[in-house]
């Protein structure tokens, strides 16, 4: 790694840090351009570009069939593509087939050879590579204690839970010490608090072994949490591209803002514009002021869009700019909060989160809209 | 607290009573319900099986209880059906497994055409032997199409024989039981989690590493269970080795022995005996391949959830 380098990476991203003692990652680069890939008449995947700096976490985002999965088995090779580039340090590996290609791969079922112990299935990559019997043993121990399951190294598969088979699945692929590590929505088949705590360790792993990842996923809580990047993908195609900050708080699109927890999507008109805001109206007639997100002309149709712990509660008697009454139509206890869906002249069902919960069925309520929380982008077709 | 506890219990007991599931009464219909299964076992497999021992253990000549069974194996025309067999039944089941497992392996993910090559592969099991045999007499007989093309292009002179001997009766056998292995092999190769495959490539392994390291000890539950059927059904030759064969010399199989003594001797006590031994041999066989099989891997082909 050339010192320009290091000090890119270093300067990338100074709230993150990079851990002291983290090692060096093993490529400089990964350039992904044009990736296309066809199934039949559906594009599953479209001029893909990716640009990954050495040691980067990148979560690919999205529904199912927005082509992220497509995306990963092109970059490891399991399909091939209809065109593109994949450039690892300057050189294209899209010929290279996959078992030369030197990439670790973590999926969705664990695939853990079932019939191989633990021990056998963490140095079948190393055997592959013909390495000497000696250090298999010393490095399959040492990939056994990173994901501190050393006294299960005799079992089968089958005699782990889940979250254990998945963290046997990650030591077999850092154990080859990977140039590109791959995960393909590795924690989907986990349930609630192992979800969070594997989590957890998928990042101290990556702060500890520097290794460039690609982490496929559908889930926006773990993509913020877990990524130096998130590419939000739709269609097979690349929406947004950005550091978790900057994808939650700066949506590009309404497709984005719905994805990443905008849960109140209204169609409005533009009937005004005003430097960076925007005069809307719903179709009840009912005018708010939003931020303006994007090209819009007044007379446009657009989505305003707001989450719902921006919402402001207040008492059904006050009053003031984007402020509207409504009544409590339902009150869900979530523990850390409480989340109503009020009625209001607006929308049916506009949903407000609330640290307060002194809220009851059929309470008359304000619902005050801050200006530059309410985000107007251009109308687009959004699904759930 | 006990008093409330045991209230509750007698009060689910009587809805159960109530809904006509007690315990005793469950038991009752699930017996009744496998009664026709048992009866049918009984009649169709053991009353025969308990028939022909007891028939055997009756010498029709004399010469005390086991007198058929010290026959066979003291007179040695007799002991050589054994050996004759399985000369037939063991080649044609490793000849039957060695094209199987890696066709069953090229097949396990094509999905256009697999149903068409499926069901070529199966019609020799809708042919039965008799026909097989028919049509291999005419092929390879020395007038037929095999001998013709090899004469046409000048690669024999003298027409080959695969009729009428050892090899006629092997590659009949292995025609005949092919489609049984072959269908075996391709239900556990299929349920192999294709993403085992996929995460041997990724890490390293190529195609012939991945069949042996992966597939391959995936795949063994079916072997041997693809083998004991096999072999139990070729064991049991009879009409291919009459009729491709050399009934009076080296495919003189057991099946034969035991036709013989029941319809040339009249000696149906010997011939039970005779059946006897050659159920003998084939349980013997199943249970060293079973007993292998269990020795080996045989848990889950996918390796992990979903």
């Amino acid at each position: 790694m050339t010192a320009q380098a290091k000090a890119d990476q270093s300067l990338a991203e100074p709230s993150r840090g990079v851990a002291p003692g983290r090692p060096a990652p093993r490529i400089e680069r990964l350039r992904i351009r044009n990736l296309t890939k066809r199934f039949g008449d559906l594009a599953a995947l479209r001029e893909f570009d990716l640009d990954v700096r050495g040691g980067e976490f990148i979560s690919l985002l999205g529904p199912s069939g927005c082509g992220k999965t497509t995306a990963l088995n092109c970059i490891a090779g399991l399909l091939d593509p209809d065109g593109g580039e994949i450039e690892l340090d300057g050189t294209n590996v899209v010929n290279t087939p996959p078992e030369r290609r030197r990439f670790g791969m973590v999926f969705q079922n664990y695939a853990l050879f079932p019939h191989l112990s633990v021990r056998r299935n963490v140095a079948f990559g190393l055997e592959m590579q013909r390495i000497p019997k000696s250090e298999i043993g010393e490095r399959v121990d040492r990939a056994l204690r990173l994901v501190r399951l050393e006294e299960h190294r005799d079992k089968h598969p089958a005699q782990l839970s889940g979250g254990q088979q998945q963290r046997i699945a990650i030591a077999r692929a850092v154990v080859t010490e990977p140039r590109l590590m791959l995960m393909d929505e590795p924690l989907s088949n986990l349930d609630g608090k192992l979800r969070m705590e594997m989590r957890t360790e998928i990042r101290r792993l990556h702060q500890a072994l520097g290794l460039t990842t690609i982490y496929v996923t559908h889930d926006q809580e773990e993509a913020l949490s877990l990524s130096d990047r998130v590419v939000l993908m739709e269609h097979g195609v690349v929406r947004q591209m950005g550091t978790p900050r900057e994808v939650y708080h700066e949506p590009a699109s309404a497709y984005a803002a719905s994805f990443l927890g905008s849960r109140n999507l209204l169609p409005v008109r533009v009937t005004g514009l005003e430097g960076s805001l925007a005069r809307i109206e719903a179709p009840s007639g009912i005018s708010l002021t939003g931020s303006l997100r994007g090209e819009l002309a007044v007379g446009d149709d657009a989505i305003a869009a707001i989450r719902p712990e921006n919402v402001m509660l207040l008492a059904s008697d006050q009053g003031g700019p984007n402020t509207l009454t409504g009544q409590v139509q339902a009150v869900e206890f979530l523990g850390q909060g409480t989340e109503l869906s009020v009625s209001c002249e607006l929308a049916e069902n506009i949903i407000v989160r609330t640290t307060e919960d002194t809220w009851a069925y059929g309470d008359q309520v304000a619902l005050r809209f801050p200006e530059d929380r309410l985000f107007v982008f251009p109308a687009e077709p959004v699904e759930g | 607290m006990a008093r409330g506890m045991q209230s509750t219990v007698s009060t689910a007991r009587n809805a159960r009573r109530i809904a006509g599931f007690s315990p005793s009464r469950a038991n009752w219909m699930s017996l009744a319900m496998i009664a026709p299964a048992v009866i049918l076992v009984l009649a169709l497999f053991i009353y025969p099986l308990v028939y022909g021992l007891r028939l055997s253990l009756d010498p029709q000549t004399g010469g005390g209880l086991f007198a058929n069974y010290a026959n066979f194996f003291t007179d040695a025309r007799e002991r050589a059906t054994i050996w004759n067999t399985l000369r037939l039944a063991l080649p044609a089941t490793f000849i039957n497994l060695a094209i199987a497992i890696p066709l069953a392996y090229r097949m396990r993910r094509v999905v256009r055409g697999r149903r068409l090559i499926t069901g070529l592969f199966v019609i020799p099991m809708t042919l039965g032997t008799v026909l097989i045999a028919q049509g291999m007499l005419s092929f390879f007989g020395p007038a037929g199409w095999f001998n013709k093309t090899l004469e046409f292009l000048r690669i024999t002179d003298d027409p080959i024989r695969l009729i009428y001997n050892k090899t006629g009766v092997i590659i009949s056998l292995t025609i005949a039981e092919f489609p049984v292995v072959f269908l075996i092999l391709l239900g556990f190769v299929s349920g192999i989690d294709p993403n085992l495959e996929r995460a041997a490539q990724m890490l390293g392994a190529s195609g012939w590493q991945r069949f042996r390291r992966i597939i391959l000890p995936l795949m063994i539950p079916g072997i041997a269970t693809a083998l004991a059927l096999s072999f139990v059904m070729t064991f049991a030759v009879f009409p291919s080795a009459v009729m491709l064969g050399q009934p009076a010399g080296e495919t003189r199989v057991i099946a034969f022995a035991a036709w013989q003594a029941a319809y040339e001797r009249f000696d149906f006590s010997a011939a039970s005996a005779i059946a006897i031994i050659m159920a003998s041999i084939e349980v013997l066989v199943l249970a060293v391949v079973l007993g292998a099989r269990s020795r080996l891997y045989r848990g889950p082909a996918t390796g992990g959830k979903g």
